[in-house]
């Protein structure tokens, strides 16, 4: 019963979804190759923010829903390897909200999370740090991270 | 107290012909009263009416359970007649319900096969004006007018990095249009807007229709990166 919880839930998140969401942002469930539709995950795209050196970047985030959420916060993934201090080398993104046991609290919209990962981008936490490279360079040469970031927003242009 | 049994067993005789419970009871009270009222008016002028009853309640109760049990076939019998008509007035509806569905897809095929009409009529239209050959047109047009009313719009909106706004368009309009309207509004020319839904592009030939779209579906806008 609690997959019915999480699948309505989804199901209302993604019908918000399409009538309003934040500019340049893509978050759809995946379609399966028979054509149906898994509400449990989505395929996301995440816009670098204007004016920051993650502009002209546009990162594709997964979100994978568990049957608990939204109890459960989900699992939200960049990439393996993507280059940012809170992420981790599997691509996994720590960010208080998404922590069942901190911020999570189950009213959160798919709205909040992505906005909330597009401001962890430019402001990484160092308290909390998931990988040693963007964490080194972002505490040891600021420059040299400033560049890694800038080619990283390169490597994902917009799809359009 | 055999006098009152032998006045009730044909009662239950009866009873056995109408099986139910309740009606059961309630044929006993009355016949209790009306055959055998001087027994009755004896033992109520004898004893006390409450517990005259309680008794003729008891052995009446009795008497069932033993007859039961020795006419379990009779008694089970009954029931099947009563299902069979509860079952049978369900398939009615079920009936009725599988030809309303019948006549929602006959409606529907009429609709679609209207809108087939209405297009080839338009088309034929358009054709015959050039030719100047109204008069057979206008007959047949006027009767597909109606399906052109019943076209299905959405209201879709509209979203640049300013803002958005809604537009109403058909279903099975191409984007084309609002695309051109939208750039006209917005002084922007239209090859250099990027339109998409869902993180991908929508062709100016698409419909709303073909990309399922919904009511209230956003579109976004975006200038094309160079």
């Amino acid at each position: 019963m609690s997959g019915g919880i999480a699948r309505g839930r989804l199901a209302e998140e993604r019908k918000a979804w399409r009538k309003n969401h934040p500019h340049g942002f893509v978050a759809r469930p995946e379609t399966l190759p028979d054509g149906t539709v898994n509400l449990m995950v989505w395929n996301c795209t995440i816009p670098g923010k204007q004016g920051t050196d993650w502009e002209g970047g546009h990162f594709p985030l997964t979100l994978l829903f568990s049957e608990d959420y939204p109890s459960k916060p989900p699992k939200c993934k960049f990439p393996q390897g993507f280059f940012h201090p809170n992420v981790y080398p599997s691509g996994t993104v720590c960010l208080s909200i998404l922590n069942e046991d901190s911020g999570w609290r189950p009213a959160i919209t798919v709205k909040q999370i992505l906005i909330g990962i597009q401001d962890l981008l430019d402001q990484p936490n160092p308290a909390d740090p998931a990988q040693t490279d963007g964490y080194h360079l972002f505490i040891q040469d600021p420059p040299e991270y400033k560049k890694r970031v800038r080619q990283q927003a390169k490597q994902y242009p917009p799809l359009l | 107290m055999d006098e009152a049994e032998d006045d009730l067993e044909p009662l239950f005789d009866y009873s056995r012909v109408q099986p139910q419970g309740i009606m059961c009871l309630d044929d006993d009270d009355e016949l209790d009263s009306s055959p055998i009222p001087t027994v009755a008016d004896r033992k109520r002028t004898a004893d006390q009416t409450d517990k005259k009853k309680e008794k003729d309640c008891k052995v009446v109760d009795v008497v069932q359970v033993n007859q039961k049990k020795d006419e379990d076939e009779e008694d089970w019998l009954p029931p099947p007649p009563r299902k069979i008509p509860n079952s049978g007035s369900g398939f009615i509806e079920d009936k009725t319900l599988q030809e309303l569905r019948l006549q929602k897809q006959e409606l529907e095929s009429f609709a679609q096969s209207a809108e087939v009409v209405l297009r080839e009529v338009l088309e034929s239209a358009k054709r015959n004006m050039h030719h100047g050959e109204k008069t057979v047109v206008v007959l047949d047009a006027e009767q597909p007018s109606k399906p052109q009313v019943e076209r299905p719009k959405i209201v879709i909106s509209i979203q640049d990095r300013k803002g958005k706004k809604q537009y109403k368009i058909y279903m099975d309009d191409k984007f084309e249009r609002l695309f051109k309207m939208y750039a006209e509004k917005s002084k922007l020319n239209m090859e250099g807007l990027v339109f998409s839904f869902d993180g991908e592009k929508i062709s100016p030939q698409a419909t709303p229709k073909n990309l399922g779209m919904e009511d209230g579906d956003m579109i976004e806008v975006n200038a094309k990166a160079h």
